[in-house]
Parts: C-alpha cells; sequence; structure tokens
C-alpha cells in the first residue's frame, strides 16, 4: 500500500539524516568547522536520492550478468568511476572474504574436534 | 572548471583518512539494504549481504566526500561555517564523480 510504503521511505529518510548528522558532527569536530542544519539536511537528501540510482544501476549490471541477486561484483562496477574509490571497495570486499574463510575455518575445526572427542569416547 | 584529478586527489584522502577513525559510526546494512531494495524495479531483485556491506562503505564515502569537499569551500570562501552555498558549489562536481 501507498501510505505504508511512504511511512517506510519517511523512515529510511529518517534513519539515513541520522547517520549523515553523526558522520557530519564528527567531521566538523575534526576539521573545526561545523555544518549548518541545512547542509546536512541537503547532503543526507542527497545521499537518499543517489541511493536510487544506486540501486537502479545495481539492478541494471546483475541483471545483465543474468543474476537475480546483486553481488559485490556488481557493487564494484558502480564504484568504477572514481580509481580510489574502486580500490577502497575491492579491498573492503577482500576482507569481508577473508572474514568469512576464517569464520568457515574456525567452524570446520570445531566440528573436528568434536568428532575427534566422539571418537576418543567411543 | 574544475580540475578533474583534483576529484582523484580528494576521494582518495578520504578513503585514507576512513582508515584512521573507522569506528563503528556508518550505515547499518539493514537501513542500506531495505534503502537499495525499494528501488529495485524487479520483486525478484535481492540484495547480497556482502553487497549490502560494500554498499554501506560506499555511501559513507560519498557522504564524507560530499562534506570534506563542502568544508574546503567554505574555507576557501573564509567562512567559519559550513552552508547551503558551499554544498551547492560542490555538488555538480561530486555528482559527476560518482
Amino acid at each position: 500500500m501507498s501510505v505504508d510504503n511512504d511511512e517506510t521511505q519517511q523512515r529510511l529518510k529518517a534513519a539515513v539524516h541520522y547517520t549523515v548528522g553523526r558522520l557530519c558532527q564528527r567531521m566538523g569536530e575534526d576539521h573545526r568547522r561545523e555544518f549548518s542544519r541545512q547542509v546536512i539536511a541537503a547532503i543526507a537528501e542527497t545521499a537518499f536520492r543517489q541511493c536510487d540510482i544506486f540501486a537502479k544501476d545495481l539492478e541494471a549490471f546483475a541483471r545483465h550478468a543474468k543474476r537475480s541477486t546483486v553481488s559485490s561484483e556488481d557493487v564494484k562496477l558502480v564504484a568504477r568511476r572514481s580509481t580510489a574509490l574502486s580500490i577502497y571497495i575491492q579491498n573492503k570486499s577482500e576482507e569481508l572474504n577473508e572474514e568469512q574463510r576464517d569464520l568457515k575455518k574456525k567452524n570446520a575445526g570445531k566440528r573436528k574436534s568434536r568428532d575427534t572427542e566422539e571418537e576418543s569416547r567411543e | 572548471m574544475t580540475n578533474p584529478y583534483a576529484a582523484e586527489r580528494q576521494i582518495s584522502h578520504s578513503v585514507e583518512n576512513m582508515a584512521e577513525k573507522d569506528a563503528e559510526l556508518g550505515f547499518k546494512k539493514e537501513t542500506v539494504s531495505k534503502l537499495l531494495s525499494s528501488s529495485f524495479k524487479e520483486d525478484k531483485t535481492r540484495l547480497s549481504g556482502d553487497a549490502a556491506l560494500l554498499m554501506a562503505e560506499l555511501l559513507k564515502v560519498f557522504v564524507q566526500e560530499a562534506a570534506v569537499r563542502s568544508q574546503k569551500q567554505a574555507e576557501s570562501e573564509d567562512c567559519d561555517q559550513v552552508d547551503i552555498e558551499h554544498f551547492e558549489k560542490i555538488l555538480p562536481q561530486l555528482l559527476l564523480d560518482f
């Protein structure tokens, strides 16, 4: 229903606005130059609208690859315009992969030690 | 006309500084997920967990770029506070760079 959708959108906007506010507050402190409320609202609004563009691009990229799930590869494409940004996103992606590999190793290790325990009991 | 290479240096500056004070400040995975999903044209399109996390990072950089460029603009005009005119001036190039 469109009413629910409006409410959801408002809540999402508010969430974005909150985070933008916190980020701007910290940057204002770091660089000793603070942001007017109007600017924070404008940055939040811009970020919110930019998400719409990102989302449509992501969907198009996934579809092009014949997938219905947007993956990190699609995100890397969205970040392609700036080399620094592209590298940053690639590094973050690798970090995520490493974390997942470590988790898998940990869980595999747990299972192995459980199995050997059970074996020794038998 | 703005120097196109300036944008590269600026975004590079932003991502370097982030490593120092990453903390926990940023967009939540769930918020980003809902936000992006609401703009998908097809019902079947989903967002992977990793993609959501990466997009949260991307958004964070976007906001920080907007903020730092606005600050630099304010600085170049000798203003103590960052006002809407400063943001408006840097907005076109920001959108082009992303």
